[in-house]
């Protein structure tokens, strides 16, 4: 079978800036791949591209066998790609189990099945208790479980995932940690972009490393902790404290 | 949220018909039966129009967040298409008024695709000058408008061509337009697609990530907010018997779109009618007993009284009911 995610060349220029420069890589079915780097380093527009947000520049992008440079967000979701919002972006008029049912509309075509199966997900995610408050009553740890939620209620065949651990308490990051973990053996790829590096570094079978808008790594956790180059690219050539 | 179990409930809540809805259609009924003065039935014709009129707005308006101040322009194609088909060559207006609706949809789905794009004040401008468009166009088209003239139809009575002598035949006529809106709404209300509304409305984003395509949804709700409109404005035509650009496709026919659903409540079912019930009989009273009397005093008066609604109400009147009812069940 060929890979889920085949990126080849991508780029994406804002003015003379390559905020995504020449990256390719490929993602295999089953996969938790980390997806890491500085402040700035080009994550969430790598992420706009492969989600269709963003048109590329140059390069092409190819998921679950189809050529899909250049598709709308929307028909990305159609063909089973999720994501979620690094800045949560729920329908604020709308209840907590209503927000779950928009992304369940995909694939249950009535209202009553959409509901079953948002309160369904809602339980996977722990906000059963929640379901039908409004959204504006959620707190930040709990508006990062509903994009998780929402994504997931699109039943797809791969996730990004925007930081969703940020403002989550320790208790919380443990539990979302071992969620997240256990979704590929779902049937659903994962890739994970979090500043939380720890959780990442447990869970991901494989780490990327983008800096500046370049790929500088891309190898197992264990292997990218220890490469200069992407040591250099968080911490700096020289560390001059004083 | 209140979902109620069974499909008829006390206060008006999405999907279900409620025993307040029922008791206001037996109040329009009666209104339509009951022996009133001329004068107050032409206001009861008035309300029951705008109670459809804003209605449609708000399938825009409220449920899709396109707050549209341009409506006077499906509701002047409406007016003008029923009209011209009737005094240029002979097309019965029972005919006519769907020939206006689908006109004025057809006019909503390019003003969607060209203005739908654009966001928050962006998109009110540019259906401000939209609406201004085909009002300049109506005034310089006089083989087809009669220009700033206008037109004129035929005031004797005769039911094929929807003039009648009587104004109980025009409260019939404007409450079914008033049932015709109201049903389409409730259609739309709890069902699928009005979560594909609210879902674009709040934020398109998200929306455009669950699968949906938000100018694709955009164009269909402005579409039929436009075909009712553009209905109505047919009606407005047959009661009215007359039709100019500048009374007809006015910015102030624009605004009283937008307001009564802002004042009733933004994105219910309900609101709309509420507002016009509220509003359109205030200002007809407020005009023929002070409008002669000191000038501008009437409109003084009607514009302290919708800051008031706005400052006090900010989620309207069915909003403001629904809070009462909540509370007086004992929920939050």
């Amino acid at each position: 079978m060929t890979a889920l995610v085949q990126v080849e060349n991508l780029g994406r220029a804002f003015d003379a800036l390559w905020a995504v420069d020449n990256v390719s890589f490929s993602v295999e079915r089953g996969e938790l791949l980390g997806l890491i780097g500085p402040n700035g380093a080009g994550k969430s527009t790598l992420y706009n591209l492969l989600a269709g947000a963003l048109t590329p520049t140059r390069g092409e992008i190819v998921f679950d066998g189809r050529r899909v440079t250049g598709w709308k967000s929307y028909q990305m979701a159609r063909v089973g790609m999720a994501r979620t919002f690094q800045i949560p972006k729920p329908y604020r008029r709308l209840s907590v189990v209503e927000n779950v049912m928009l992304t369940a509309f995909q694939r249950h075509k009535s209202v009553r099945s959409a509901r079953t199966f948002a309160e369904h997900i809602l339980a996977d995610v722990g906000l059963s208790d929640h379901a039908t408050a409004p959204v504006t009553t959620l707190t930040v740890g709990l508006l990062k479980r509903l994009e998780v939620a929402r994504a997931l209620a699109l039943e797809p065949k791969l996730v990004l995932f925007d930081e969703i651990m940020a403002g989550l308490t320790p208790t919380e990051v443990a539990a979302m940690t071992s969620f997240v973990s256990e979704l590929p053996a779902r049937g659903i790829t994962v890739i994970w972009v979090e500043h939380v590096l720890h959780a990442i570094m447990r869970t991901a079978t494989r780490v990327m490393v983008l800096s500046r808008g370049q790929l500088i790594a891309n190898a197992a956790p264990k292997v990218v902790a220890r490469d200069p180059a992407v040591i250099k690219a968080y911490f700096g050539e020289e560390m001059s404290l004083a | 949220m209140t979902r109620n179990p069974g499909f008829i409930s006390l206060m008006p809540a999405r999907g279900t018909l409620s025993v307040f809805e029922i008791a206001l259609l037996v109040l329009c009924v009666v209104l339509v039966v009951a022996p009133i003065p001329q004068n107050l039935q032409d206001i009861i014709v008035l309300t029951f129009l705008w109670a459809g009129l804003a209605t449609a707005w708000n399938i825009a308006g409220g449920y899709t967040g396109l707050i549209s101040f341009g409506h006077a322009a499906f509701f002047g194609i409406g007016a003008y298409a029923s009209t011209i088909l009737l005094v240029r060559i002979g097309v019965t207006p029972w005919i006519g008024i769907w020939c206006g609706g689908l006109l004025a949809a057809l006019f909503g789905a390019v003003l969607a695709l060209i203005c739908a794009r654009l966001r928050g004040p962006f998109f009110i401008l540019s259906t401000l000058a939209a609406a201004e468009v085909i009002r300049i166009a109506a005034l310089n088209w006089p083989s087809l408008t009669g220009g700033p003239e206008g037109l004129a139809i035929s005031p004797s009575a005769d039911s094929t061509n929807m003039v009648f002598a009587s104004k109980q035949a025009y409260l019939v006529l404007m409450l079914g337009y008033l049932v015709l809106s109201y049903g389409v709404t409730k259609l739309i209300d709890g069902s699928r697609f009005s979560y594909f509304l609210f879902a674009t409305r709040d934020d398109e984003d998200a929306a455009s990530a669950a699968g949906l395509n938000p100018l694709a949804i955009r164009t269909v709700a402005l579409m039929l907010s436009a075909a009712l409109s553009g209905i109505g404005g047919s009606l407005f035509a047959q009661y009215f018997l007359y039709l100019d650009p500048t009374s007809v496709i006015s910015p102030e026919v624009s605004f009283q779109f937008a307001l009564l659903p802002a004042v009733g409540g933004l994105g219910t079912a309900i609101g709309p009618v509420l507002g016009s019930f509220l509003i359109t009989p205030m200002s007809e009273l407020l005009r023929s007993y002070l409008g002669s009397k000191v000038a501008g005093l009437h409109l003084a008066i009607y514009s302290a009284l919708l800051i008031v609604v706005v400052l006090y109400f900010p989620s309207g009147i069915a909003g403001a009911l629904s809070r009462l009812s909540r509370r007086r069940e004992g929920k939050p």
